[in-house]
């Protein structure tokens, strides 16, 4: 019943955050885009072979920004949280967020400078969400970070001979799900509250400029990204 | 005027769904086009003398690790004795090449049917190289 309910508030019937969820999506999506747009027609086209090294792993790390970042959205409107929620947002928010930059940079750049950038944004982001349940969200996030980063970076470079890009395509799905399944978790935990803030979506659009620029800068020039672009 | 509003505020997200699902695919398109998704390039048959390699290993990679090979020419890859473990595990993703060289007497043979620089690695890529086919 109430995940019926939770579709409705997706589909912007309701009155609650959730309403604004697909508006986070697409916001992130156009920033990150336009963002691409204007750096490949200023520069990346010079580059040779540029699409087929890049571009695959640019769209998934554009996709992926705009599936983690609704999630921020949701546990900053709400606030403050149960400590079981709370861990559970930290953990599942940097472990995720952890896992795909990590995999991205880990698949154009190796295993070390993917699971650093993995664990910096991992860390970030489950600390930022983990935050709203006090010292054990932050704990979990800070946790969950640092391993969904390494394990991002060292899963892609196990699979550098193997099937990498469909290997990408697949966690991209799961992860997808299971920040989606996170948002309807927030909803279940929250509908009884009242929505403390609406918020704004400029956090949203500087995040996923700053985070789109610097994960597409890494892949393309990073310290390694010439052996394994 | 009025209908329009509410025919917007009726259809609620459904039109950002909408825009989102064409902004993914248009992205998409344009940037997964050119992708190779198996990774598997290209295989074919060239002619002329094989031309043949081995690699040892030294500092914990293959040795040499710039290998410069002819074009449409078959080319022979053996590892030596001194190539261990999971190196022995030998792959060229962009020629389709993967295969466990148990012994010195193994080896991969493939024909390079285009120019440039391709990497080769062991299973995991813990041991790197490059091929240069010109």
């Amino acid at each position: 019943m109430s995940f019926k309910q939770f579709t409705k508030e997706i589909m912007g019937k309701g009155r609650r955050v959730e309403g604004e969820l697909v508006k986070t999506i697409l916001y992130s999506l156009l920033v990150s885009f336009g963002l691409f747009a204007i750096l490949y027609f200023m520069k990346f086209r010079y580059i040779p072979d540029f699409i087929p090294k890049y571009g695959f792993f640019i769209f998934l790390i554009i996709l992926s920004y705009a599936v983690v970042l609704p999630s921020i959205k949701q546990v900053r409107a709400y606030g403050n949280f149960v400590c079981m929620s709370g861990m559970m947002i930290g953990m599942t928010t940097g472990m995720i967020a952890g896992f795909l930059p990590g995999f991205f940079i880990g698949a154009t750049n190796g295993m070390f400078w993917g699971g650093v950038f993995g664990m910096g944004v991992g860390i970030f982001m489950g600390v930022w969400n983990g935050k709203c349940c006090g010292i054990m969200g932050i704990m979990e996030g800070l946790m969950a970070g640092f391993m969904g980063g390494l394990m991002g970076a060292m899963t892609a470079v196990m699979m550098i001979n193997d099937n990498l890009r469909i290997a990408g395509v697949i966690v991209f799905g799961i992860s997808a799900v299971i920040l989606f399944s996170l948002n309807y978790m927030i909803y279940f935990e929250m509908k009884e509250s009242r929505k403390e803030s609406r918020g704004d979506y400029f956090t949203i659009a500087f995040m996923s400029f700053i985070l789109s620029a610097i994960t597409i800068w890494f892949m393309v020039y990073g310290p390694r990204s010439i052996l394994f672009g | 005027m009025d209908q329009g509003v509410f025919y917007l505020v009726k259809m609620g997200n459904k039109l950002l769904i909408i825009l989102i699902v064409a902004l993914i695919v248009g992205g998409g398109v344009f940037l997964v086009k050119d992708s190779n998704l198996t990774g598997n390039a290209i295989g074919g048959s060239g002619s002329g003398k094989v031309q043949e390699v081995t690699l040892g290993m030294k500092n914990y990679n293959y040795y040499p690790n710039t290998i410069k090979v002819k074009v449409n020419q078959p080319v022979r890859i053996y590892l030596d004795k001194s190539v261990v473990g999971c190196y022995r595990s030998f792959t060229i993703r962009d020629f389709g090449i993967a295969k466990y060289l148990q012994s010195e007497k193994d080896y991969v043979e493939f024909t390079p049917t285009k120019t440039g620089s391709f990497r080769f690695a062991c299973s995991m890529g813990m041991g790197t190289g490059t091929l240069i086919v010109e």
